[in-house]
């Protein structure tokens, strides 16, 4: 049997003005906060804070009027961009707990019921939805309804509605105001002497249609569960890129790494919710006044996400830079393959050495460079100095067996004098290369120099002749 | 107080000495000896011989004072960094003075896919602290520039080799005093693979040790034994 869905409604009360205070300069704290918009030309506030609201100003109230009230009043110009990014992120912590996510104008409403037998009872999957979401920093209220339609209405009340019964009983007292309804419809609500949802409730639905049009009443059947609620679920982005805008404009690295981490929450969320695994980091800085931006790329040797790790590569990255100027946004782009896998730890010893040593290698490139860090490789060439060659950590290789060779090889065979050298073993001959236009001949030797040294020495006969040293044994 | 009357063989009435009886009891610890500090097999007899640790310190600083740069001391590894590898752990080669041949690890048996080179001179010393301190290596080799020789580095390294058991080496540039330091051991490399303990938990060694070139098999033996066949 089916179970019955119940919804959980996630509204920010604040949203408005915590979006808009992020660009706030943090000693204002003590400051009655606003924010304000262009409302039919005229600039309105859209929200205040508590210590505003004590002295007076109400949404709605015009800026200046307000500024007239409080003259410390802080306002700030309504970030709807700010405002949509942080719903987004909201939306893919909420995608975590349910597959049924929808965006609400303030907040989002996902379906739980089905996600029940996974997280526990009601109690355990509000707790933990609640710890989730306080890395946003945010002020989140929940609330629970068995509709759609109700439970960001009871997530603003702050409300839970387990039953039908409950929900009726609910609603029943509640003034009409709380109700999603337009101004229109409230008025002429006013007019006919309706003050609670019960009294419109008792109307004979013919009335309320024909003295309110049909939207009053399917809005109420959908609060009541009479109607399916139509919902456009939201899915996570494809891919993830994230545009920051810095409170402050900064240039230390402790502080854009702090930035970074707060969008690597995000990143964490999408890859879980995405099944991904991470690859690489693109990270862009943008300075202010139209600087040159600063791109750098962080990759991971095997695709993953571990915070601590990431964020150490980032700082290894970010410290050669030099940052002139402070930065005003930055940008973080992934690349990812799907199949995460989560990281298993070694029985035993509580360490992964499959997961480690990669580990230990992406960081030592972020601060060496890939050039830095290699293995060597033996080459399939008579020549012995094309006989090797630098190669990626970790390649595999089999030297074909040659005839001994010195522990040390010189990068490039140099001239000497044959005169200063004791000749003790050899010689072997190498004639090779006529294949490839380096046609050449010598006779390798095993010589011991005045201090008693043994050297790889040879004498060559084409294409130049003369003795040449090649490696030291030892 | 534990009665001697053990169901050994101490009914007759035979004198016997304290000293054997106490000896005896593998449960008491008398003092005398020092538990030996964990090490790794250096791969040459005659050296783990004269070693107080029986071999390579495991988790401590080994300093090595070669002659010249390559002057024998990779060869004097390759036994201990052949069995790392075995093992299945990595060897790093920390900003290595020259190219150390690849035909000649794997003839020492070392498996090139566990060997991490370090070619940038400037972050070698870190990345050797690095590798040291996540406890993943089987062992590190580091050959510090001339000017990256101090006693703060040294140290630095040598505390990083705590945290994990992988023994450290540290090959000084030739004619480059080596700093004061508190390894565990310091030997001199001279040519021919001749080799000197200058300092150790029991001080210095008597005189130089031989090893016996027993991996190399000169050219004109192996024609020798081919004329010999035919």
């Amino acid at each position: 049997m089916r179970k019955p869905s119940l919804w959980t409604g996630v509204v920010c009360p604040r949203l408005a003005l915590e979006a808009a205070g992020r660009m706030r300069a943090p000693d204002d704290a003590k400051r009655p906060r606003a924010a304000h918009d262009a409302i039919g030309g005229q600039l309105r506030l859209v929200a205040v804070d508590d210590a505003a609201a004590r002295m007076g100003v109400r949404t709605g109230q015009a800026l200046t009027d307000a500024l007239a009230i409080a003259p410390t009043l802080d306002s700030q110009p309504r970030d709807r961009r700010a405002e949509t990014a942080w719903l987004e992120d909201l939306a893919l912590v909420a995608y975590g707990f349910s597959h049924q996510v929808a965006l609400t104008g303030d907040g989002v409403v996902l379906e739980v019921g089905g996600s029940r037998r996974l997280h526990g009872p009601l109690d355990t999957l509000l707790a933990s939805l609640d710890e989730a979401l306080a890395p946003l920093g945010m002020t989140t209220r929940l609330g629970v309804a068995p509709v759609a339609a109700a439970a960001g209405l009871m997530a603003r009340a702050g409300v839970r509605a387990e039953s039908r019964d409950d929900l009726e009983r609910t609603l029943a007292d509640w003034p009409i105001e709380r109700l999603e309804l337009s101004p229109a419809e409230r008025r002429k609500l006013a007019g006919l002497g309706l003050k609670r949802v019960r009294d419109l409730v008792r109307l004979p639905r013919f009335e309320l249609d024909r003295r309110l049009g049909q939207g009053v009443g399917r809005y109420l059947d959908q609060l009541r569960g009479r109607l399916d609620t139509p919902l456009v679920y939201w899915q996570p982005p494809e891919t993830f890129a994230r545009l920051v805008e810095l409170p402050v404009p900064v240039r230390r690295t402790e502080a854009l790494v702090f930035a970074l981490n707060r969008v690597l929450d995000g990143l964490e969320h999408w890859l879980r919710v995405r099944d991904e695994r991470l690859t690489a980091l693109h990270v862009t800085l943008y300075p202010e006044d139209q600087g040159p931006k600063i791109a750098f790329s962080a990759g991971l040797g095997q695709p993953g996400f571990q915070r601590d790790r990431l964020l150490e590569i980032l700082r290894l990255k970010l410290e050669p830079i030099r940052i002139t100027a402070d930065i005003e946004r930055l940008k973080v782009e992934a690349d990812s393959v799907s199949g995460q896998r989560p990281p298993q730890a070694d029985l035993w010893s509580g360490t992964n050495i499959n997961d480690a040593w990669p580990a230990l290698l992406d960081r030592l490139s972020a601060r060496i460079g890939e050039d830095g860090l290699c293995g060597v490789a033996p080459k399939s060439d008579h020549r012995p100095e094309k006989a090797w060659t630098w190669s990626k950590p970790g390649t595999t290789a089999v030297a074909e067996d040659t005839p001994e060779r010195p522990a040390w090889l010189l990068p490039e065979p140099r001239p000497c004098r044959v005169d200063a050298l004791r000749l003790i073993d050899g010689p072997e001959r190498i004639e090779t290369g006529w294949w490839d236009g380096q046609d050449c001949r010598r006779d390798y030797w095993v010589a011991h120099d005045e201090r008693g040294h043994r050297l790889w020495v040879f004498r060559e006969y084409k294409p130049r002749d003369g003795w040449f040293v090649h490696g030291v044994f030892g | 107080m534990p009665s001697i009357s053990t169901p050994t063989a101490y009914a007759t009435s035979r004198p016997i000495s304290l000293d054997r009886l106490l000896a005896d009891r593998d449960d008491l610890w008398r003092g005398r000896r020092r538990r030996p500090a964990p090490a790794r097999s250096t791969g040459h007899a005659a050296l783990d011989a004269q070693l107080p640790t029986g071999g390579w310190p495991r988790g401590k600083l080994t300093e090595l004072v070669p002659d010249r740069a390559g002057g024998g001391e990779l060869d004097l590894l390759l036994p201990c960094l052949a069995e790392c590898t075995r093992e299945g752990r990595s060897v790093v080669f920390a900003a290595p003075p020259l190219v150390p041949c690849p035909q000649r690890l794997h003839r020492a048996g070392v498996d090139l896919a566990r060997v991490l080179v370090v070619r940038a001179p400037d972050h070698a010393l870190w990345a050797a602290e690095q590798c040291l301190k996540s406890g993943l290596c089987g062992a590190v080799v580091a050959w510090p520039a001339r000017n990256q020789v101090n006693e703060r580095a040294v140290r630095r390294l040598q505390l990083a080799a705590e945290n994990g058991e992988a023994p450290l080496f540290v090959c000084y540039p030739p004619g480059c005093p080596a700093p004061p330091s508190l390894a565990a051991l310091r030997l001199a490399v001279h040519a021919g693979g001749e080799l000197e303990v200058l300092r150790s938990a029991q001080g210095p060694g008597a005189g130089p040790i031989r090893l016996a070139p027993d991996n190399v098999v000169p050219l004109a033996a192996r024609r020798q034994a081919l004329e010999a066949r035919a």
